[in-house]
């Protein structure tokens, strides 16, 4: 029989061992994108089984289906317009409760489901025993023990989806209804609106949506429901301010026979591993001297281990260099073109690579053993200082290795206005390209004395973003109290899949930025630091750098060192690449000339505007994106150049002042 | 604000380790829904793991939860006494 395709959407609340099950179902068959129109990703894939080919979409994870977020309202209207074959609902094991409250709102929207027990290992250890069968007949779906991390139930899971849409199987769930008080509300509501009730939409939903007081719902029906018959709904929604609470007790009455039914649990009193880590890592002053250890291992690793490898990268890239040279011919124009614009500019953000496996590894295997979302936690204090809480950390954490999977990252937020502050103060956070070129300058400059400068740079630089946040979230975003409520998810061993997937991910976003908008800047830059004229100091951008020269004098940077600053906006490391060309010596003698032109002042003045101006443009694309508008994302530019002047001015003044007076004494 | 009675405090108000009955959670839809989905809503009972300055942590229905001091205080409970009680006799 020629069966059609089938659609299946994979829904679940946050650390369910979702995107687990996700990799394994569609493997390298996997679509990122965004769901139109929004800045929530997108994941599809495909799971072919005897010649049928079932799409599976990854609708985001949530904890319910109101309009609270824009990830429950995008998983919602994917099901009613969309009307899915089959939705597989992963819960976890351990705490079905939970999960239950999620399938008790999928249910009212009559596409069929199954019930996905995933990580029953975990359960099993906890004493939790759950009765399938009667799980299934208490809920009327079918209910699929599964271990997603070690492969088991998979298979058994795909024939569940085939059974349900091809009809083999008998489907009727129970539903839960809004408590016994409030159904004579109910009937009156389904009364008046019934009429005006048309598919796709549910009667029996969109009521509970009304007595939810779902505003996106509400509103479409104002507009749907003549006055006279509305305002009767709006009386009779005031007489019962307490609706909200009759669907939620109706749903947890229904979980509560449902556990009853099927559930049992033994160890209650077993103090969980959880348990006892948290005891240590939650508590303010143990946690927090451990969050920086953690973090200082992380650096130490990515650096230790991805430094020596990028110097061997960047020595292939030259030689490279030198090999592809000889094809180029005579054209002088070809060769900048090529050498000093694709493999100097993009390649050397390739020789990134390593350090940024490195460290998005290690980022990515703290998330996912539990820790980041701890980390998050006993960050929370301080994060409130600059008007965000402690979820902001981990897109912060992200920025030192590349701020672009970092403003991405940003979407784990639910507000907007949290969200925008986050993605306004990345850049504040220096990335390893900064840092790269950060420590080469200060190493040429100031000798012995460079490490130490480089950490007040860095120490400064976080100061400044914490001052930034202050400002802005007073100012410019209006404070406004967003609620901290984060899962705190149980520690596990880490899934070497779930982290690789994530690194692949991350990494794979930052290529592609290097491979387009970086390769044409790179190209771009070189062309206007050589046209007309071919050399340097009579290009247009050489001209441009002189004549706003004027603007260097209050910082100390003469126009050679603009320019490399502007440079550095193709990517950071440019920066130092282009101050070698200015000076005619190349990167390598970058170090010999650089103490002689550069005075200690002025340096510092360049190395701290180099840490605060606008970010690289790969990072300002994201931002763009992101933000979703020009508003947000002008201001942010805006503030990061005044910002920069006046922080480079103010080191500038303060650091000629003990020149000034040993001269005035000798 | 959370009409507190004799016996009905606010979640900040327990210490860790002690624990509570939901009796009614304020504010605005969003927040309740959202509180809700994860299991904090009237009837249910929580346990306060960590309360010590900065966000509370609660376990509730197998979930920890870390959660703001602000939205914490329009959590109103009734505390738990017993088991605290029947350890003290023992």
């Amino acid at each position: 029989m020629a069966e059609k395709d089938l659609l299946v959407a994979l829904a679940g609340q946050p650390n369910v061992g979702k995107s687990t099950v996700f990799n394994i179902l569609t493997g390298l068959s996997q679509h990122v994108g965004n769901w139109p129109g929004k800045t929530v990703e997108k994941k599809e894939g495909l799971y072919v089984s005897d010649g049928t080919k079932i799409k599976i979409v990854d609708l985001p994870g949530s904890y319910s289906l109101t309009a609270y977020s824009e990830e429950e309202k995008i998983a919602r209207d994917f099901i009613i317009n969309e009307r899915p074959d089959a939705i597989v609902l992963i819960a976890n094991a351990s705490a079905v409760e939970r999960s239950l409250y999620l399938l008790s709102e999928f249910l009212l929207l009559k596409v069929p489901v199954i019930l996905a027990l995933n990580m029953m290992d975990v359960a099993e250890q906890q004493g939790i025993r759950i009765d399938v069968g009667r799980l299934e007949k208490y809920l009327g779906v079918p209910v699929i023990p599964m271990v997603a991390s070690k492969n088991k139930g998979i298979k058994v899971l795909i024939s569940a989806i085939f059974a349900l849409s091809g009809g083999e199987r008998e489907y009727t769930p129970s539903i839960a209804d809004v408590s016994e008080d409030h159904k004579e509300i109910f009937m009156e509501l389904a009364d008046i609106l019934e009429p005006y009730i048309d598919p796709p939409y549910l009667t029996r939903w969109t009521i509970t949506k009304i007595m939810e007081g779902d505003t996106d719902i509400t509103e479409k029906m104002s507009r749907l429901v003549p006055a006279d018959s509305w305002s009767r709904v709006q009386g009779l929604l005031l007489q019962h301010e307490d609706s909200l609470l009759a669907v939620v007790r109706g749903r947890y009455d229904w979980i509560e026979g449902a556990v009853r039914s099927a559930i049992s649990e033994f160890k209650r009193g077993q103090i969980l591993f959880t348990d006892r880590l948290d005891h240590i890592l939650t508590r303010p002053a143990l946690g927090i001297p451990i969050l920086l250890g953690v973090l200082g291992l992380v650096f130490l690793i990515t650096f230790g281990l991805g430094l020596p490898l990028q110097g061997f990268l960047e020595s292939i890239m030259n030689s490279l260099a030198t090999h592809v040279e000889p094809f180029l011919g005579q054209s002088f124009w070809l060769r900048g073109i090529i050498v000093d614009g694709v493999i100097g500019g993009a390649g050397t953000v390739l020789t990134f690579l390593p350090v940024l496996v490195f460290f998005f590894t290690a980022m990515a295997f703290l998330e996912d053993v539990g820790y980041m979302a701890r980390a998050a936690f006993v960050m929370d204090r301080f994060m409130h200082v600059i008007g965000l809480h402690g979820k902001s950390f981990l897109p912060f954490c992200l920025g030192f290795g590349c701020n672009v999977p970092a403003v991405m990252g940003a979407r784990i937020l639910e507000s907007g206005r949290t969200r925008l502050l986050t993605i306004f103060l990345t850049p504040f956070v220096p990335c390893t390209a900064k840092l790269a070129a950060v420590t080469l300058v200060a190493a040429a400059v100031f000798g012995n004395k460079a490490l130490l400068i480089s950490w007040a740079l860095v120490a400064g630089n976080i100061l400044l973003l914490g001052f930034s946040g202050m400002i802005a979230s007073r100012f410019i975003f209006k404070r406004k109290h967003t609620p901290f409520i984060m899962e705190l998810p149980f520690y596990h061993k880490p899934n070497l899949k779930t982290i690789g997937v994530v690194v692949w991910k991350r990494i794979t976003a930052f290529i592609k930025k290097a491979g387009t908008i970086i390769v044409l800047f790179s190209v771009l830059l070189w062309l206007f630091s050589h046209i007309p004229g071919g050399d340097i100091e009579s290009s247009i951008l050489g001209v441009t750098g002189r004549a706003i020269e004027p603007i260097g004098g209050p910082i100390g940077l003469d126009w050679k060192m603009i320019v490399a600053l502007l440079a550095g906006v193709a990517a950071k490391e440019n920066s130092v690449a282009a101050l070698g060309v200015l000076y005619g010596v190349g990167e390598e003698g970058v170090r010999g000339i650089l103490p002689g032109v550069m005075s200690h002042a002025s340096a510092l003045s360049f190395l701290v505007i180099l840490m605060l101006f606008i970010p690289c443009v790969a990072t300002l694309v994201v931002m763009k994106q992101e933000m979703g508008g020009w508003r947000w994302f002008l201001s942010s530019f805006v503030f990061m150049i005044i910002l920069s002047y006046l922080s480079g001015m103010v080191v500038y003044q303060l650091a000629q002042l003990p020149q000034l007076f040993l001269r005035n004494h000798k | 604000m959370v009409r507190m009675g004799i016996d009905i405090i606010s979640l900040i108000s327990l210490h860790e380790g002690e624990e509570g009955i939901i009796h009614s959670v304020t504010g605005g839809v969003g927040l309740i829904g959202r509180l809700a989905s994860m299991g904090l809503t009237s009837g249910m009972r929580v346990k306060v793991v960590r309360n010590i300055g900065g966000p509370l942590i609660v376990t509730t229905n197998g979930t920890r939860i870390a959660i703001g001091r602000g939205q914490s205080q329009k959590i109103a409970v009734r505390r738990l006494t017993a088991a605290k009680e029947e350890a003290a006799l023992r």
